[in-house]
C-alpha cells in the first residue's frame, strides 16, 4: 500500500493530505540512509538520483517536517531509496503468490499428466491449439482469397463448356441457368431441372435422334480425318441390379392390388436347384441315399 | 558339486495355483537331513500329466539333461547370489540364454528365493512361452530356460487379452519392481503386453526396499522409450492406490500395464547433452489419510523447487485405503484397510528430454511429518540431477538394457559418473558380458563443462525380437 503511494509520487502531482501521511515514516527510514549515503559518497562518487520526483516530494516534505528536524531536505531526498525498501517486501509477496497459485494448478494439465498414458516429453496441448488458431487469423484473408479462387478455377473447368460461346466469364441468362443446375446435381440433386416429364417414346425418339447426330459427326470426322474426343463411356443403368425400393416392401415378386405376384424367374430364384434336379428324378435318388 | 544336493524339478506353470515359496520352504524346513540324503526327489510337472512323483537314486544332473530333448547347444550361464536376480532374468529370456543361478541368500535364515521373487519368476512365465524353471528344494539353486515372449496372446494364461497377475500379501517389493524389468520385456514380445497386478501385495508407492513409486514409472521410464522408437499404445494405469501395509509388506493396490508398440529392434540412440532442467512436475499421492498431507508436502517441495525451476507443478491425488481379504474364525468375508499412507513422486525433464526422479514416500510405521516427506523428495531430486549425465540412476538399466537389444550398432549415453560407477550398474555389466554382450567402452566425456561425466558406448545385438522373427 506504501509503497504503491510512493511510485504515484514520482509521476504525478497530489493533495497535500495523503503525502502528509508518509512523510513521517520516510523521514525515520531516511536518516539512516542518510549517513550511509554519506559514508558512500566519501568513499566513492556522489549519487545522482532522480531529479524531478525529488523536487516534487522535496518541496512538500520541506512544508511537513520544518519543524521535525535539520536535515529534512536530504532526508526528503532519500525517500527513493526507502521506497526501494518497500519494493524488496513486494518480492516477498510476489513469492508467496507463486506457491498459492498451485493450487490453481490447472485443470487441463492436471488431466494430461494424470492421465494413464504417458505425459508426453513435448508436449504443450495447449499452446499447440492456439498456436494454429493464431496463424490461422494471421493469413485469413490470404487463405480465403486462395479458397475463392480455386473454386471459381474449378468452377469454370466444369462449366467451361457452355461458355463456348459467351464472351464472359460470369454465365448470363440460360448458361447461368444451366450452370446453375449442374451445380445443384453436383452437391447432390437428384435429376436435373431440365429434365422433362415426357411419354417414354417422345424421350426415346429423342435419344436416338441425339444418337444418329452424333453417329454422323463422328463419321464425317472419320471421313474427313479429323480426330474427336473420345465417346463418353455409356452406363448401362438397367443392368445395374434391382432399383432402390421403399422400406417394408417385399423382398420377392411384385405386389400389386393386395396380391403378391411372383414371376417364373422369381420362382426360380427360390428354387433353383429343385427345379433343376426335378428333370431327372430317377438319377437324383440314388445319388442322395448314397 | 552342488548337484549332488536334493532337487525338486518344477516347472511353473500360470494356471495352476501350485506351489508357491512358502511351500518350498517349509518343505525344506520340515525334512530332517540325515536319512533323506540318500534319497533324491524328482517332481515332474508336465502339460499332459499333472504329477508323477517318483522316487529315484539318480542324480538330477543326468535327469534334467535328459528331459530337455531340445536342450540349446549353448551351457547355461551361471550367476552367484540373489542380486540383481531380476535383470539377469530378463536378459535371460532377452537373448535366449538358460541361467543357473545358485546360492540365493544360503546362509540368511530364510534362505532361498523370496516372494517377491518367486512372483517374477511366475510373471515372466506367464507372458512367455515355454519357459522352465528349476528351483532346488530349498530355493537357494535356480535353473532358468526362456521362451519365447508371447506377451498377452489369447489361450496363453491370458483371459480376455488381460493376464492378471496377484501379488502374494508377504511381498515387500513395490509394483514397480515388477514393472520396470517387465517394461524391457515388452516390446520384444510377439503380442502387445497387457497385465493386471492385483492382489493384496501391490504397493504403488514407493517402498523402503528402494522402489520407484508406479507414479514414477509412468512419468519417468516409460517416456524414456519413446527415444527408442517405441512409443505407441504404451499406458499404465493406476486403478488403486497403495502404501506399503504393516512392517512394509502387502498393499491393496491395483495397476494395469498396457504395451501396445512392439518393435523388432530398438533404434541406436545417442544421448549426449543433458540440457538443462526446463520443468518439474510431480504427483503427491495420499492414501487413506487427510488430503491436507498432499498439499503440506506440495508446499514444501515447491518452497525449495520453486527458486530453481519456476515451472513447477505437483498434481495431487488422494484417495481411500484399499480393502483386503482378512478372514477370521467369526467372519470369514472380513476385510481390513491396508496400506495407508502418503508420498510424492518427482520427475524433472530437461530441455533435451532427459528426466530424473525422485521418490519418497511416509514410513510404514509412520511417525514422518508431511513436510519432512517434501523437502526430502526435493532435495532427493535436486541430487539425482546433481549426479549429471542424461539418465537417472532409477532408469540407467532400462535405458543401457534397451541399447544393448538395439540394432548393430554403436549407441553412446552419457551418463554421471557416480551413475555408472553404481553397484547395479556395474553389476548389470559384469552380467552383460556373461550373457555374451560386447562390453562396453567408457571414456571421459570431454566437453568443456568438465561435468565429469563418463560416455557409455554400447553395441547393440542385433538380434531383437525373435518371436516376432518367427511369426
Amino acid at each position: 500500500m506504501v509503497g504503491k503511494r510512493k511510485r504515484e509520487t514520482s509521476v504525478v502531482s497530489r493533495s497535500t493530505a495523503k503525502k502528509e501521511e508518509d512523510a513521517p515514516p520516510a523521514v525515520v527510514d531516511t536518516s539512516a540512509h542518510d549517513v550511509f549515503r554519506k559514508f558512500f559518497e566519501a568513499q566513492f562518487e556522489p549519487i545522482e538520483t532522480p531529479k524531478e520526483a525529488v523536487d516534487d516530494e522535496s518541496d512538500e516534505q520541506e512544508d511537513d517536517s520544518d519543524g521535525e528536524g535539520s536535515e529534512s531536505e536530504t532526508g526528503s531526498e532519500w525517500s527513493g531509496v526507502s521506497g526501494e525498501d518497500e519494493e524488496g517486501k513486494v518480492e516477498v509477496v510476489e513469492h508467496r503468490d507463486a506457491s498459492s497459485s498451485e493450487h490453481l494448478a490447472n485443470k487441463k494439465a492436471r488431466k494430461a499428466f494424470m492421465s494413464s498414458k504417458l505425459p508426453t516429453l513435448t508436449e504443450k496441448p495447449t499452446a499447440v491449439k492456439r498456436a494454429p488458431t493464431k496463424e490461422k487469423e494471421d493469413d485469413d484473408p490470404k487463405e480465403a482469397d486462395n479458397l475463392k479462387h480455386d473454386l471459381a478455377l474449378q468452377r469454370l473447368l466444369k462449366e467451361s463448356h457452355l461458355l463456348e460461346d459467351a464472351s464472359d466469364l460470369a454465365p448470363t441468362g440460360k448458361n447461368r441457368l444451366k450452370a446453375l443446375d449442374l451445380r445443384m446435381q453436383e452437391l447432390g440433386a437428384k435429376s436435373s431441372l431440365y429434365h422433362q416429364k415426357m411419354p417414354s417414346a417422345h424421350r426415346r425418339g429423342i435419344k436416338a435422334k441425339a444418337e444418329t447426330k452424333e453417329d454422323k459427326r463422328r463419321r464425317d470426322a472419320r471421313e474427313n480425318g479429323i480426330i474427336l474426343e473420345k465417346p463418353a463411356h455409356k452406363v448401362n443403368k438397367s443392368s445395374s441390379g434391382r432399383r432402390e425400393r421403399g422400406v417394408g416392401g417385399p423382398s420377392i415378386g411384385k405386389f400389386a392390388g393386395g396380391t403378391l405376384n411372383l414371376s417364373k424367374s422369381d420362382i426360380f430364384s427360390v428354387k433353383g436347384k429343385a427345379m433343376a434336379g426335378r428333370k431327372k428324378p430317377s438319377r437324383g435318388k440314388p445319388k442322395g441315399r448314397r | 558339486m552342488f548337484y549332488s544336493h536334493r532337487w525338486f524339478l518344477r516347472p511353473l506353470s500360470g494356471d495352476t495355483p501350485g506351489l508357491s515359496a512358502d511351500h518350498h520352504r517349509t518343505g525344506s524346513s520340515s525334512t530332517p537331513g540325515d536319512f533323506l540324503d540318500l534319497l533324491f526327489f524328482f517332481c515332474v510337472f508336465s502339460v499332459a500329466s499333472w504329477i508323477l512323483l517318483s522316487l529315484s537314486f539318480t542324480t538330477i544332473y543326468t535327469t534334467s539333461t535328459e528331459n530337455r530333448t531340445m536342450a540349446t547347444s549353448q551351457p547355461p550361464v551361471r550367476f552367484t547370489s540373489h542380486k540383481n536376480l531380476v535383470w539377469r532374468l530378463v536378459f535371460s529370456v532377452l537373448t535366449g540364454r538358460t541361467i543357473q543361478i545358485s546360492q540365493i541368500r544360503p546362509s540368511s535364515s530364510n534362505p532361498g528365493l523370496a516372494p517377491h521373487e518367486i512372483s517374477f519368476l511366475r510373471l515372466i512365465e506367464s507372458v512367455t512361452n515355454g519357459s522352465q524353471m528349476e528351483i532346488s528344494y530349498t530355493g537357494t539353486i535356480l535353473v532358468f530356460k526362456p521362451g519365447l515372449i508371447t506377451g498377452s496372446a489369447p489361450g496363453n494364461g491370458a483371459s480376455g487379452g488381460v493376464i492378471h497377475h496377484q501379488l502374494p500379501a508377504n511381498c515387500s517389493r513395490g509394483v514397480s519392481y515388477f514393472l520396470v524389468p517387465l517394461c524391457l520385456l515388452a516390446p520384444f514380445s510377439k503380442a502387445p503386453i497387457r497385465v493386471l497386478f492385483s492382489g493384496p501385495g501391490v504397493i504403488t508407492s514407493s517402498t523402503p526396499t528402494g522402489d520407484m513409486s508406479v507414479d514414477s514409472v509412468r512419468t519417468a521410464v516409460l517416456p524414456l522409450y519413446n527415444q527408442f522408437g517405441i512409443f505407441n499404445n504404451i499406458e499404465l494405469r493406476v486403478l488403486r492406490r497403495s502404501n506399503p501395509g504393516p512392517n512394509g509388506k502387502g498393499g491393496g493396490g491395483e495397476v494395469q500395464l498396457v504395451f501396445g508398440h512392439q518393435v523388432r529392434l530398438a533404434k541406436t540412440l545417442h544421448m549426449l547433452n543433458a540440457g538443462r532442467i526446463k520443468r518439474i512436475r510431480g504427483v503427491a499421492y495420499s492414501v487413506g489419510t487427510s488430503g491436507s498431507n498432499n498439499a503440506r508436502m506440495i508446499e514444501t517441495a515447491r518452497g525449495i523447487l520453486n527458486p530453481l525451476s519456476p515451472d513447477t507443478y505437483i498434481f495431487s491425488d488422494m484417495s481411500s485405503a484399499p480393502l483386503v481379504d482378512a478372514p477370521d474364525k467369526t467372519n470369514p468375508s472380513a476385510k481390513k484397510k491396508i496400506g495407508l499412507g502418503f508420498g510424492l513422486s518427482l520427475v524433472a525433464e530437461s530441455s533435451t528430454g532427459c528426466l530424473y526422479s525422485a521418490d519418497v514416500a511416509c514410513p510404514p510405521s509412520g511417525g514422518q511429518p508431511p513436510e519432512d516427506i517434501g523437502k526430502q523428495c526435493a532435495y532427493q531430486l535436486l541430487e539425482t540431477i546433481s549426479k549429471g549425465g542424461c539418465v537417472a540412476p532409477a532408469a540407467a538399466p532400462t535405458m543401457l538394457g534397451l541399447m544393448t537389444m538395439g540394432t548393430e550398432d554403436v549407441g553412446r549415453l552419457q551418463l554421471g559418473r557416480e551413475v555408472v560407477g553404481d553397484e547395479a550398474v556395474i553389476q548389470l555389466a559384469r552380467d552383460l558380458t556373461k550373457f555374451g554382450c560386447p562390453g562396453w567402452g567408457l571414456r571421459d566425456a570431454s566437453d568443456d563443462k568438465s561435468t565429469g561425466d563418463v560416455i557409455v558406448s554400447v553395441v547393440g545385438r542385433g538380434i531383437g525380437n525373435v518371436g516376432r522373427k518367427v511369426a
